[in-house]
């Protein structure tokens, strides 16, 4: 009852309040799809391989720019994932379970238009892709884009070559124990040997193998390896050791020739500075500069995040810089890439799932976009 | 007795003729060679758990000695131990091995890091540790890659490690 008297005084206040304008209702909304937008030489695509779930990896595009996700590409269990020559595509080599976690496993080569982030075709291929470590050599195209080659392992070792406008596979080549994919011109693959040395398959125009050759061994397996995630340069692939030496190889002609190499780190820091992570090396091609995430480790550190990036110059292998990384704050680099525009912007993935974007001519950190996924671990860069 | 003793003469004979005794030896090679090369090929060692995994603590935590070449996460960790696969999975058959060395008595053991496989990943006690571990292109020796590869239900769950014997110097 007292609140009934209550409510009836209330009321004839309120209705005895001036009236306040109300505003205008808020207008009906469309739905619409976002569209990718402009391509920008600032553009990265972070590949997360997502351990805790690893049926369900994907690819981000980030826009080192605005700072912004553009949107996502499904890549499936333990991809390989490379872009086209011409940038326009995303090329995922992956498995599929029929039942989700388990079942009939399919293997696939999906291509994915990076226009609009949406798929445009697949190649079913056998199913034995070489599911590895996040890195640029589990799918590579050839240089004029008419061939598409994928490792596979079994664990006996081979590659596939298919046609990617065709939509169909053209065939399988064994590697002879040698293992991964690095293309180089229209009709050449490389796999890297046990042996040290490079195994070089060139192709005729349908696909099929018409000669191989093999290259001087250039490292030693047990003395001082090499990371399998060579870092591409204009007129090859150099190889980074676990100790920091650096073998730069030429693959413009058909027996791939190693040049004299050089180290990273000097004698003092030899045994204690080392490269680590999972991409562990890129190149700005204009400014001639390769950036290497370092750490202080011993042998079994290889996969060690950096703690600095340090940065040298391709022609006089002189270090001209080294910036540390907040690694409390950010955790320590696993993966680098590098625009190639004439404001080139240095990408870091870290171990706490950030990305980190800075100037890379000053080593200035531009922006730290936390959360960017599960396992941030390969960076491609159109 | 007699008609026996025809039995076995007219049988031996009858064996003589249509066999030499270079086909014996040759036979008697085979197999001999075969059983040279059976502790060469890949094994599944894999015995049928006959009770519930107890895994002590330490098998549960990544510096645990037997982990020095491991990548992946601790079975210990999703249902198993250190040398047993979470009930309904199943071990994958090919391995990659590392060699540990066990603080407690001093020697270096062969081990051989299974994965387990057929379920999605465990997601918990995830452990990279990489003494001895190589890329690639020595696979024997190398974590990365999904050892799950060859089974009929090739999905990664979590990996185990089984000592194999002492290393010799």
């Amino acid at each position: 009852m007292t609140l009934l008297i209550l409510a009836a005084s209330i009321a004839p206040c309120r209705a005895a309040a001036p009236a306040k304008p109300q505003p205008p209702p808020l207008p009906a909304e469309h739905l619409t799809i976002a569209t990718v937008g402009p391509k920008s030489p600032h553009w990265v695509y972070v590949v997360d391989y997502a351990y805790n779930n690893e049926i369900d990896s994907r690819v981000w595009l980030f826009d080192g720019d605005t700072h912004r996700r553009i949107g996502q590409i499904d890549t499936g269990f333990i991809p390989g994932i490379n872009l086209s020559p011409d940038g326009k595509t995303t090329a995922v080599a992956t498995t599929y379970f029929a039942r989700g976690g388990h079942g009939t496993r399919t293997d696939v080569v999906e291509f994915n238009d990076n226009n609009t982030l949406g798929k445009t075709g697949e190649i079913v291929i056998p199913p034995k892709h070489a599911q590895t470590l996040a890195m640029l050599f589990t799918i590579g195209y050839s240089s004029d884009g008419k061939f598409v080659y994928v490792p596979y392992l079994t664990p006996a070792t081979s590659f596939g070559v298919l046609d990617p406008a065709q939509k169909k596979v053209l065939g399988e080549i064994d590697t002879a124990g040698c293992t991964l994919v690095y293309p180089w011109g229209p009709n050449r693959v490389s796999s890297i040997c046990e042996s040290g040395r490079l195994l070089t398959v060139t192709l005729n125009a349908r696909g099929k193998e018409t000669g191989r050759t093999t290259s001087e061994p250039f490292f030693n397996v047990d003395a001082d390896p090499v990371f399998a995630q060579a870092v591409p340069l204009p007129d090859g692939y150099a190889y980074l050791s676990f100790l920091g030496q650096v073998h730069e190889i030429d693959f413009t002609q058909p027996k791939p020739a190693p040049r004299t190499p050089w180290s990273l780190v000097s004698g003092a820091e030899k045994g204690t500075w080392r490269p680590g992570g999972v991409q562990v090396g890129a190149v700005q091609r204009s400014l001639r500069k390769l950036f290497v995430p370092m750490h202080k480790g011993g042998d079994g550190s290889h996969k060690d995040s950096g703690t600095e990036i340090w940065v040298f110059d391709l022609k006089s292998h002189q270090r001209t810089a080294r910036w540390p990384i907040d690694t409390r704050a950010s955790g320590g680099a696993v993966a680098v890439q590098v625009s190639q525009d004439q404001s080139p912007l240095l990408f870091v993935a870290t171990d706490k799932s950030h990305l980190l974007i800075l100037d890379a001519r000053t080593g200035k950190l531009q922006h730290d976009e936390k959360n960017l996924g599960q396992t941030p671990q390969l960076l491609l860069n159109p | 007795m007699k008609n026996l003793d025809r039995l076995v003469e007219n049988s031996a004979r009858s064996l003589a003729k249509r066999t030499s005794r270079r086909s014996l030896l040759a036979s008697l090679g085979q197999i001999l060679t075969g059983a040279a090369l059976l502790p060469l090929l890949p094994i599944d060692r894999t015995a049928r758990a006959q009770e519930p995994a107890r895994p002590s603590a330490a098998e549960q935590k990544c510096e645990y000695w037997k982990y020095c070449a491991i990548d992946g996460f601790l079975c210990a960790c999703c249902g198993g131990t250190s040398t047993s696969c979470p009930p309904g999975t199943q071990s994958s058959p090919i391995t990659w091995i590392g060699t540990c060395h066990n603080p407690a008595d001093g020697r270096d053991y062969i081990v051989s890091y299974n994965d387990c496989c057929g379920k999605v990943s465990c997601g918990d006690c995830f452990c990279d540790r990489n003494e001895g571990e190589k890329p690639m292109y020595r696979l024997s020796r190398n974590n990365d890659v999904n050892w799950c590869m060859a089974n009929s239900e090739s999905n990664y769950h979590c990996s185990v490690s089984v000592i194999l014997g002492v290393a010799e110097k």
